[in-house]
């Protein structure tokens, strides 16, 4: 198991288009993937392959979250996501 | 005639007939088959799943080129119908319950709609339409029904539906689609988007409308005021011909004038501000410089209980981020007499509109009044928000007012919350005793902004809301011209901001005698911008200082507005 600990940057936040690019490259990965947000105690991790369970994390510009992965390419996967969320999704 | 009210989340006017559209409707029960044909019943879903792919790519291949916004609608189709927890749940109940397929998807999907309907951000929550719409869609090659829309039809039609889904509005055939009516739906549905894309004139919300009206029926749609009217005289069909023609003219002219910069004919700059009662983003946010009236009364009348502070506080920071970085003027409280609230007793009153209401009411009720000040300061350490008090008569108002922000301000600071130290707090001038005291009122304040509609009614002393009087409901009065042109002089003698959010602002009439009286910040309905930018570009800083000049010595309003629109008339 191995996670990555970051919080969006991009103003739309996880929603829409950065969403969709999200779950498609984590789809790309063989490891279970979780995105659980930092900021609310009760949140569970959620599914980093569906799109539905991501969008209803609502999460927005400024959420901290943890990427977790877990799997044979554990470590790629959740550095793959983390970089894809520093890009901003190339906003601004 | 009979007359239907919606919601006009799309502007216009359509003559038509009606077509009733009804789409697939999955009637799904729960129910079971005996083991050992697991692997049968979940194939059966993963061949529907498979035809729904084929038939949402088409539907994309047809799209991308004509409208690529559109196509990318049904991409996100494609990726719900593809999501894997949607999968492992349809399997898990195939496998482990025994359930039929059809009640599995439509467990599935409602469940995860349903989920999605709770986020706070209501494009989130918008989205749980798709999921919806691509349950209906795997149902119904599940029922082994073929794809039904409204891409075929054969006349020029209204389309009356309980409600549209975005695969419907998004391969309608837009040429023969002349307006849309649903029964429920809000302005950030997919209806209202695609409608107002495709600039088709749509009411949703409007209450029994597959029932009360049947194919073929003769309506008028007028999602300008928000009605339809039902089998129409022909004095009525005429008047609304007219109107049509007008509107289309109308439209044609100024919808140019929307994203440009606001200058009149010398070049001088003004600001154009929006009023908005509601959280929802819209396009609207980019052609305005700042919200100049944000009304706060939908978050306590569409409520059940009293809104929390955590509540406003999201609302709040919602509409500053709509706004763009641009200031938000929020307005206090504004109810008491003739609006009330289900879960508060207000004693009755006999003359409401004089009475308890707005910023008195508010000073009557202090921890309601402090929980809105706290959220609002909260939301003011992530924008530029402005406190505005509504209904204020004399300068002890606005002192009493201040000093319960003081109050709440200090609250904050003692435990260690943020807020803007420097936050500007204004007040509303709608009282004529205020007005005749702008100079005085304007050291007490950082700006003010004009009600003309209230101003209107306590100047000439007539109810607005009693239809027996309207003709002496006079905003374009020389007394309501002598009124303004006094306060927004002292205002700008004091250097502190003044703007009118009445809607004599959005009237190009009225505003363009304000300009003339030193006015340069106008706020107003979305609808007004185009006319009003088009109507103050036609006129120098001269001429509009001598159309206000010559509209104070007028006798009437009937021979203000007729000089004014003369004036117009002769430069368009």
């Amino acid at each position: 198991m191995y996670s990555r600990k970051t919080e969006l940057k991009n103003a739309s936040g996880l929603h829409a288009r950065p969403a969709s690019e999200f779950v498609a490259l984590a789809k790309t990965f063989e490891s279970k993937v979780t995105v659980r947000r930092l900021d609310d105690e009760a949140a569970l991790p959620a599914n980093a392959k569906s799109i539905i369970k991501i969008l209803a994390q609502g999460l927005s510009v400024g959420t901290p979250i943890e990427i977790t992965a877990d799997g044979i390419d554990e470590v790629e996967a959740a550095e793959k996501l983390f970089a894809l969320i520093e890009t901003k999704f190339g906003e601004d | 005639m009979r007359i239907l009210k919606g919601n006009p989340v799309s502007r216009g006017i359509a003559l038509g007939k009606v077509y009733i559209y009804k789409a697939f409707k999955a009637d799904v029960h729960e129910s079971y088959f005996e083991a050992g044909r697991e692997d049968e019943f979940f194939k059966k879903y993963q061949d529907a799943v498979k035809i729904a792919e084929n038939e949402l790519n088409s539907i994309v291949a047809s799209m991308e080129e004509e409208s690529p916004e559109k196509a990318k609608i049904f991409t996100a189709h494609i990726e719900i119908l593809m999501d894997e927890e949607v999968e492992e749940g349809v399997q898990e109940m195939i496998y482990d319950n025994r359930t039929m397929p059809d009640y599995a998807v439509d467990e599935i999907y409602t469940a995860f709609a349903n989920l999605l309907e709770k986020a706070k951000d209501p494009l989130i929550a918008a989205r749980a339409a798709d999921l919806r719409d691509v349950r209906n869609r795997v149902l119904r090659i599940l029922k082994g029904e073929k794809e039904s829309n409204l891409a075929n039809l054969r006349e020029n039609v209204i389309v009356v539906a309980h409600d549209l889904l975005p695969s419907d509005t998004a391969t309608m055939d837009r040429n023969r689609v002349m307006g849309i009516i649903t029964e429920v739906g809000g302005a950030t549905s997919h209806t209202a988007i695609l409608a107002r894309g495709y600039k088709i004139p749509a009411l949703l919300g409007v209450a029994d409308a597959t029932e009360i009206m049947s194919n073929g029926d003769n309506v008028i749609m007028d999602a300008l005021a928000g009605k339809v009217l039902l089998e129409p005289e022909k004095k009525t069909i005429k008047e609304y011909q007219d109107k049509l023609v007008e509107y289309i003219k109308e439209e044609s002219e100024t919808s140019e004038y929307l994203d440009k910069i606001p200058l009149i004919a010398s070049g001088e700059r003004y600001s154009i501000g929006l009023n908005i009662g509601g959280t929802d983003p819209d396009e609207s946010f980019k052609y305005a410089d700042f919200v100049g009236l944000f009304r706060t009364e939908f978050l306590y009348m569409g409520s059940e209980h009293m809104p929390t502070e955590q509540e406003q506080f999201d609302a709040y920071r919602r509409v500053l981020s709509n706004a763009m970085g641009n200031p938000v003027t929020l307005r206090t409280l504004d109810i008491g007499g003739d609006k009330t609230l289900r879960y508060m007793v207000l004693p009755k009153e006999d003359n409401p509109f004089l009475g308890n209401r707005a910023l008195r009411l508010c000073l009557d009720h202090i921890d309601m009044f402090k929980t809105q000040l706290r959220a609002a300061l909260r939301a003011s350490a992530f924008g530029p928000l402005q406190i505005m008090f509504p209904m204020v008569g004399t300068i002890d108002d606005i002192r009493a007012a201040k000093a319960v922000v003081e109050e709440v301000k200090q609250e904050l600071r003692e435990k260690g919350i943020a807020f803007d130290e420097k936050i500007n707090i204004g007040i509303m001038i709608e009282i004529p005793s205020i007005g005749l005291i702008a100079d005085l009122a304007a050291k007490e304040v950082d700006f003010a902004s004009v009600g003309t509609n209230d101003l209107t009614q306590y100047l000439h002393a007539v109810d607005r809301m009693n239809p027996a009087i309207t003709e002496y409901f006079q905003s374009m009065s020389p007394s309501m011209f002598r009124i303004l042109g006094r306060i927004f002089a002292e205002f700008n003698k004091a250097s502190k901001p003044i703007s009118v959010c009445g809607e004599l602002a959005g009237d190009h009439l009225g505003a363009l005698v304000m300009f003339g009286l030193g006015l340069r910040k106008f706020s107003m309905n979305a609808a007004n911008i185009g006319r009003v930018k088009r109507t103050l570009s036609l006129f120098t800083l001269e001429e509009t200082e001598n159309i206000a000049k010559k509209v104070q010595s007028l006798s009437t309003q009937a021979e203000v507005i007729a000089y004014v629109k003369a004036a117009v008339e002769k430069r368009s």
